[in-house]
């Protein structure tokens, strides 16, 4: 069934391991970049990047001045490489970045409207800019606009918007045109809870919906752990990590999460004789690594012995904190 | 002296338009989470507690001052808002030491503090690069090291970890957490439901210009009575599980969950069901995952405020 | 009954041709244009005058007309290049007004909430969204100044016959080009002020302060340092003397033709340079 879209990851030169994925034959990658440097100023921000994907969704983390806006920048064109080369499907950013620009949507961090502006006409107006038809761009505003959830919000200007709406807004404009690549930086920034929710929500339903690739930008590993397929990891101008997702949650299942309620001691102690390791984690819970020949039924037993509440219990991956966290000590203590 | 901020009663109205409506609270030293919905007056309350707005009606006290005494006040409490604002062409360094100078220290100590609170952000190498130049998150950063150079007492933050990388989060949360352990105030509005889970120790609900819920988490779900517990359990067989389980009173309902491998269960007596838990784990059925989906923010956000249309 | 479920769909049609994207521009902004009633009226005004021109034309070779007076009266306009000075005069006046009221909040809207980006981030190059704004000013204010201006001459040609135009055609190249030049300084410069100043009212202030302070500075250093050179700061004498010299005028002019040509395509690529420099994609800061 999906086994090209598993072979199909990132194939990408080691840094320090080599995690090569047989690429598919004829599937030309969404983003590819061999060498990739891009210097600002007298600062070198993207240093030699070597990356190619070809997955649905990919999330790319990185603290703060890691080059994740640089990279996104460059693949639009708006700064030019300075060594190496990147091609987005198949088409080399330095001489047909145009054509490029034509596939992609982006959706920028900041604020970015015309404030006298209705959303209906702005959309429009980005839509006709991307090469639609006039009537036709009209048409698909709507579409776009119904899509993200703006109602009858949508004939009032752009400036009286909340940020919540502002934030549909520039999703929606990022649509209209139908892209083959949605490039989404920073999406839930100062969303509440609910707007968050359905934000999330309508990323994973693009997803599903197999029209087009995302990459998205974020700070929040929540959001990435909860709509990304592939995540890169960048630090300080380089690619540090790589994972597919989807691969690291089915693998693992020896590593348990329990919330206890009684005597945590005695029982740690009970569950260490049979020959697990634990350790403790956030929140009160606690971390259990299964030896070999035991199951979860025997730590119930303990449990039943003791007279200790299970109050929570799951299998747990490494969780991309843990990954992200793992990334960035690794570089460090490389110096 | 009395070591608690109280709001007595305070409503306060922008003409006809509503900032917050009667508003009783008393916040104790630690970390507090201020959560709701955009325009539930998160801000305004933040602004009622700095003196940057005045009350409408009722009466504001921290410790033993008003907030209309900002000379006495100000040395006790940090601002942090959440507009990313900085004042042009100062580096990061002369943006705290300008507004330490306003203190009143001397030059010598005011470099002192500087470099402390740029240290406690972590901007060493940043601090003498031009304030523009930042990224988000530093900005954030600078910011938050202006509010809190002075050594205040109570910490007043607006959504201060937005734009914060992962690491960097961790870092400041570390940092409110020591503030926090040596009797400081620290107020803080967020967004991320599921941090304010691990950092907060009050939590404060605000929908609409009410505050409608407020304490520890734990303590307020169980206040919330009409609403039993709600447990996911994963398991290889859900309907014998079902089945077991129904036979107890206290489990008022069972739903198979959408892929057909879980159960849905809601119980009055959470304590019984877990020690029943135990014993039918070990009758062969295999248990795979166990969470209580109610015990957090996120379900207290959910249950009281709901999940709103964004377009009204 | 089937349920149609909203989900996202792609697009991978037709496109417009490239090269007219700019265009896209000219039509959204002309569309805010003429909601404003006071500028729909105005520019409905700017017409008067030439409409009031053809009518002298009319009257200049039908003189029939004013037999109803009671008396002989002769041709009272020479069609040449004085008249067209003056007709350029009104209509350059007039559309400085106009550019007034539509330059200043051309570019200044997309810079203040960074929309500068979403239009850079499709295939349009900073020239093309330079061209389109232009265009908008371009155009409008085309209808207002050379169409009109060669609608005359060739009016005044089919009435005079074909010798006439033949002998006079330069006057049709010299009206062509000296609006030309006017509406393109005009453009570029309030484009210029409205991307450097966020206001627009501002903006439109400064428009003015350009050639109304410029005028009193020019004085102000003839005076000074008894020279002409002054001049050079007053941007309305430069373009007049420019016209005076398509339109082969007698007199002396204060500055050399050549140099008022020179001095103006430097303004024009000057405020070209400021325009680019805020036209970008995303800022760096060191």
């Amino acid at each position: 069934m999906p086994q090209p879209n598993i072979a199909a990851g990132v194939a990408f030169e080691p840094q320090k391991e080599a995690r090569v994925a047989p690429a598919t034959l004829g599937a030309a990658p969404v983003i590819d970049l061999r060498g990739l440097s891009v210097r600002l100023g007298n600062r070198e921000v993207l240093r030699d990047v070597t990356c190619s994907f070809t997955g649905r969704t990919v999330g790319l983390l990185g603290p703060n001045g890691a080059g994740k806006s640089t990279l996104i920048n460059t693949l639009l064109g708006f700064w030019p490489a300075s060594a190496g080369s990147a091609r987005v499907f198949g088409s080399d950013i330095r001489s047909e970045a145009k054509k490029i620009r034509a596939l992609i949507g982006y959706m920028p961090e900041n604020d970015a409207f015309i404030s006298n502006m209705t959303a209906v006409s702005f959309i429009r107006l980005m839509a006709e800019l991307s090469g639609l038809a006039p009537e036709l761009a009209l048409e698909r505003a709507h579409e776009a606009l119904f899509y993200v959830g703006l109602g009858e919000a949508r004939y009032r200007k752009l400036g009286a918007y909340s940020l919540g709406m502002k934030q549909l807004a520039k999703l929606a404009q990022a649509i209209a045109h139908g892209p083959k690549l949605l490039i989404l930086d920073e999406p839930t920034n100062g969303l509440d809870p609910p707007a968050r929710q359905r934000m999330i929500r309508l990323v994973r339903e693009m997803r599903d919906s197999r029209e087009m690739h995302i990459v998205m930008c974020s700070h929040l590993l929540r959001d990435v752990e909860e709509t990304c397929e592939e995540v890169v990891i960048l630090k300080q101008g380089r690619v540090v990590h790589y994972s597919n997702l989807e691969d690291e949650r089915r693998s693992n299942r020896r590593f348990l999460e329990l919330e206890l309620q009684g005597d945590s001691d005695l029982f740690v102690e009970t569950v260490e004789r049979l020959g697990c390791e634990c350790a403790p984690g956030a929140l009160n819970r606690l971390k259990l690594v299964l030896a070999e020949n035991v199951e979860v039924a025997d730590i119930y037993r303990v449990a039943s012995e003791q007279n200790v509440q299970l109050r929570r219990l799951n299998f747990r991956r490494d969780t991309l904190e843990d990954i992200f966290l793992k990334a960035m000590e690794n570089t460090d203590g490389r110096q | 002296m009395s070591n608690q901020i109280v709001f007595d009663n305070v409503s306060k109205f922008y003409g006809d338009v509503l900032g917050v409506n009667r508003v009783i609270l008393s916040i104790p030293p630690g970390i507090t989470s201020l959560v709701g919905p955009n325009g539930s007056g998160k801000t305004t309350l933040m602004n009622l507690m700095t003196g940057l707005i005045r009350p409408s009606r009722g009466h504001i006290r921290i410790f033993d001052m008003t907030p209309d005494q900002p000379e006495r006040l100000f040395r006790v409490v940090g601002y942090c808002s959440q507009f990313d604002a900085l004042p042009k062409g100062l580096s990061g360094y002369q943006f705290v030491y300008s507004y330490l100078m306003l203190f009143g220290y001397d030059a010598t100590t005011c470099d002192e503090l500087t470099w402390r609170a740029i240290d406690l952000v972590g901007l060493r190498e940043a601090a003498h690069r031009k304030a523009a130049a930042y990224s988000k998150g530093m900005r954030q950063r600078i910011r938050l090291a202006q509010s809190l150079a002075h050594n205040p007492r109570v910490l007043i933050l607006d959504e201060p970890l937005n734009g914060l990388d992962p690491l960097v989060r961790a870092e400041t949360i570390a940092l409110f957490r020591s503030l926090a352990k040596q009797g400081c105030h620290v107020l803080l509005s967020s967004h991320v439901l599921h941090e304010v889970d691990i950092i907060s120790d009050q939590v404060i609900l605000m929908s609409g210009g009410y505050v409608i819920a407020e304490g520890n988490i734990q303590a307020v779900r169980s206040e919330i009575q009409d609403q039993p517990m709600q447990i996911l359990i994963r398991c290889d067989r859900p309907s014998e599980l079902a089945s077991r389980v129904f036979r107890e009173d206290h489990v008022v309902e069972v739903r198979v969950h959408n892929d057909r491998r879980g159960l849905l269960i809601k119980t009055s007596k959470p304590d019984r069901f877990y020690l029943l838990m135990n014993k039918i784990a070990l009758d062969g059925i295999r248990i795979e995952s166990v969470a209580p989906i109610d015990d957090d923010v996120n379900s207290v956000y959910e249950y009281l405020i709901g999940t709103e249309e964004v377009t009204r | 009954m089937a349920v149609n479920k909203r989900t996202y769909r792609g697009y991978a049609g037709a496109l417009t041709p490239a090269w007219s994207r700019f265009l896209v521009l000219y039509r959204f902004a002309r569309r805010t244009q003429f909601r404003s009633k006071v500028q729909t009226v105005f520019f409905v005004l700017c017409f008067f005058f030439p409409l009031l021109c053809l009518l002298g034309l009319y009257a200049n070779s039908h003189l029939s007309v004013f037999s109803f007076l009671g008396q002989r009266a002769g041709p009272f306009l020479d069609i040449n290049g004085s008249f067209f000075l003056v007709y350029l005069s009104v209509q350059s006046a007039l559309s400085f007004i106009l550019t007034a009221f539509i330059g200043p909040g051309l570019v200044s809207p997309d810079l203040a909430n960074g929309a500068l980006t979403l239009y850079l981030c499709r295939p349009l190059s900073r020239t093309e969204y330079v061209l389109g704004k232009l265009s908008v000013l371009l155009i409008t204010l085309s209808w207002i100044t050379w169409v009109p201006g060669l609608v005359l001459f060739f009016v005044q040609g089919s009435l005079s016959g074909w010798q006439w135009m033949a002998n006079n055609i330069w006057l049709a190249n010299a009206i062509l080009w000296g609006s030309f030049v006017w509406i393109l300084l005009l453009a570029m410069l309030s484009l210029a002020l409205s991307a450097w100043v966020k206001w627009r009212i501002a903006a439109g202030a400064l428009l003015l302060a350009t050639f109304f302070v410029g005028a009193g500075f020019a004085q102000a250093v003839n005076a000074v340092l008894r020279t002409k050179q002054g001049y050079l700061f007053d941007i309305s004498r430069l373009v007049s003397i420019i016209w005076q010299g398509l339109l082969r005028q007698r007199g002396d002019p204060p500055l050399p033709v050549a140099e008022a040509w020179i001095a103006v395509l430097v303004l024009a690529g000057l405020c070209l340079l400021l325009l680019m420099r805020k036209i970008k994609a995303a800022e760096v800061i060191r």
